[in-house]
């Protein structure tokens, strides 16, 4: 640590030093220990690869990777790295290949990353050449872990000591297979952007439904997240991921809406097919924001579906890659609703648009001030899942996780 | 400016109204005129908003997917009186249009955009660049756009898009 006097400011996580947002010697410690460990790391979908030699690349924390899939139907997920000069062996964004050729030396590697051929390995003419020791079988392309469940990849980039199941526990589990329950998923298309602030930023934003009441307008008018309705807030047993639940409800003046200012009673859309969701899953809940540690948001909200992948940058920016799908099966006109309500999501969405900008607007207070500390004990001090809104607890889940992984 | 492809029949009249459009559609956005947005087009009109990737692999999903005038004054009116966000302002410069094809439900109409974006005390940046795809018909005596889809070329939105292109 470059700084010695970083002290967690508690001996909780109610208090969150703003030091974790701007030090890079941190965020090199996040990549090492967060993005570069054993975790679970989202990749993509299945649905973006189907065929042999299908390839998607995609960055895991600050390494870029190429999710292929194999001529087994197996999925590879390999450091976009050559072994030779660390070049970047794979320039397309996605597409269909039968082996990686780095542009520079030529060096071919076959799907599952193993060199296959190094040109003039031999020399020419008995000049030159790799010395005879020279083993190809150690210098292919790295090669992570990789997991799959009901159309959704993962890799780790060490040996996990637990499989992907454990690793999410029970609960959260049984969320993640409520939307991906082993129908088949169809790309509806990406979205991206860049946001100049700290990573941790986008997920507090969505393990908190407290300011979800207070800032959109949209959300609160419509009743598609609102405290006043049935909730609750949910950890798997660490508290490093979450769900923020919740059922839609009506627009109407209310004792809790009545306190919001962002409720607006006479605001009506012309055209309200932009707000006509149709129950798809089991149960009540209308709304499932699931924070899967440390890279991966699954919206849920109505009928738009989307893998929100964070991409951290350096300690003040991150992407957010959004991945919108359906299902295989969708009639056109639940296809055409989940397009419509896509309208609220993304860098243009009349919800997310807000966060987005409020997130630009925290770094901004936090920069500069790194002796000062955020307050997060709203709804007290624990971690403890909860059912209603009015809490922070998700985000002291988050940093119980955090400080253990980072030894702060 | 309106261009035409080599041997489509446009008059010069016809090429003045082009321009006319274009040039209300650019003062109402860099103006700040949002108001005067969709008055720019037709009642069922679709208007889209969409990275090249997008567009080029098929994909159907738009960070903005209006299918009607009413869904865009909608845009405008939560952009007014609901969003979140910091000020700025956009100033797009667009091409001269070229009238591509002439076809029975309306004029194919392409040019290309780059949107420089200022926010309070930065200097201004290129925020995004691309091209507009458009399907204009005579709308009672008014040229309007039935279609515009915005394909920008890079995959990346800096922070947010907060009006529409």
């Amino acid at each position: 640590m470059g700084n010695d006097s970083r002290e967690w400011p508690d001996d909780g996580c109610s208090r969150v030093p703003n030091w974790i947002y701007t030090d890079p010697d941190i965020f090199a410690r996040e990549s090492d220990r967060i993005f570069g460990a054993s975790d679970w790391l989202y990749v993509c979908l299945e649905a973006e690869i189907p065929k042999p030699g299908d390839f998607k690349r995609s960055q895991l924390g600050s390494r870029e990777v190429v999710a292929v899939r194999d001529t087994d139907g197996a999925i590879n997920v390999l450091v976009n790295r050559c072994a030779h000069r660390s070049m970047q062996v794979c320039t397309a964004s996605r597409g269909s290949i039968k082996e990686f050729v780095c542009p520079y030396h030529q060096w071919t590697y076959d799907l599952g990353g193993n060199l296959l051929g190094v040109p003039f390995r031999r020399g020419y003419r008995g000049q030159g050449g790799m010395p005879a020791d020279f083993r190809p079988e150690e210098h292919g392309l790295q090669r992570l872990v990789v997991t799959r469940r009901n159309g959704v990849v993962f890799a780790s980039f060490g040996a996990p000591n637990e499989s992907l199941e454990t690793y999410l526990g029970d609960r959260m589990l049984g969320y993640f297979d409520r939307v991906f329950n082993g129908r088949d998923l169809v790309v509806l298309g990406y979205m991206r952007q860049r946001i100049p602030s700290n990573w941790k930023l986008m997920f507090e934003n969505i393990k908190d439904p407290y300011h979800a009441s207070l800032l959109h307008v949209f959300l609160v008018t419509f009743g598609l997240f609102r405290l006043d309705q049935k909730s609750s807030v949910e950890m798997d047993e660490t508290g490093r991921h979450a769900v923020l639940v919740s059922r839609r409800g009506a627009q109407e003046t209310n004792e809790a809406t009545a306190q919001m200012r962002a409720f607006k009673p006479g605001f009506t859309l012309r055209d309200p097919r932009l707000l006509e969701p149709v129950r798809e899953f089991p149960g009540d809940a209308t709304v499932v924001l699931q924070t899967t540690w440390p890279n991966l948001i699954v919206q849920q909200q109505s009928n738009t579906l989307a893998m929100r992948q964070i991409v951290p940058l350096d300690a003040h920016s991150f992407d957010l890659a959004w991945t919108f799908f359906g299902y295989a099966d969708d009639t056109p006109e639940m296809r055409q609703r989940r397009l419509r309500q896509a309208n609220l999501m993304g860098p243009a969405g009349l919800v997310s648009l807000d966060d987005s900008e409020a997130m630009l607007l925290s770094q901004a207070g936090i920069d500069g001030n790194d002796d000062k500390v955020c307050v997060v004990e709203m709804g007290g001090r624990a971690v403890a899942n909860e059912q209603h809104m009015v809490t922070e607890t998700a985000i002291r889940g988050f940093y119980q996780h955090y400080r253990a992984v980072m030894d702060l | 400016m309106v261009a035409v492809a080599r041997g489509l029949d446009v008059t010069l009249e016809l090429r003045a109204r082009l321009d006319d459009l274009y040039c209300a559609y650019d003062d109402a956005l860099n103006d700040g005129e949002l108001e005067r947005w969709p008055e720019l087009f037709t009642d069922a009109c679709v208007y889209k908003v969409m990275p090249r990737e997008n567009h080029e692999q098929g994909l159907p999903i738009g960070l903005i997917y209006c299918e009607s005038r009413d869904m865009l004054v909608d845009r405008v009116v939560a952009l007014r009186e609901t969003a979140l966000y910091a000020p700025r302002i956009v100033r797009r410069i667009t091409s001269a249009a070229c009238v591509r094809a002439i076809e029975s439900d309306g004029l194919r109409v392409t040019a290309n955009f780059a949107l420089f974006q200022t926010m309070p005390d930065r200097p201004s940046e290129l925020f995004l660049c691309g091209r507009y795809q458009d399907r204009i018909v005579d709308d009672g005596g008014m040229l309007r756009f039935a279609e515009r889809l915005c394909i920008y070329d890079s995959t990346i939105v800096p922070v947010s898009l907060v009006y529409p292109i």
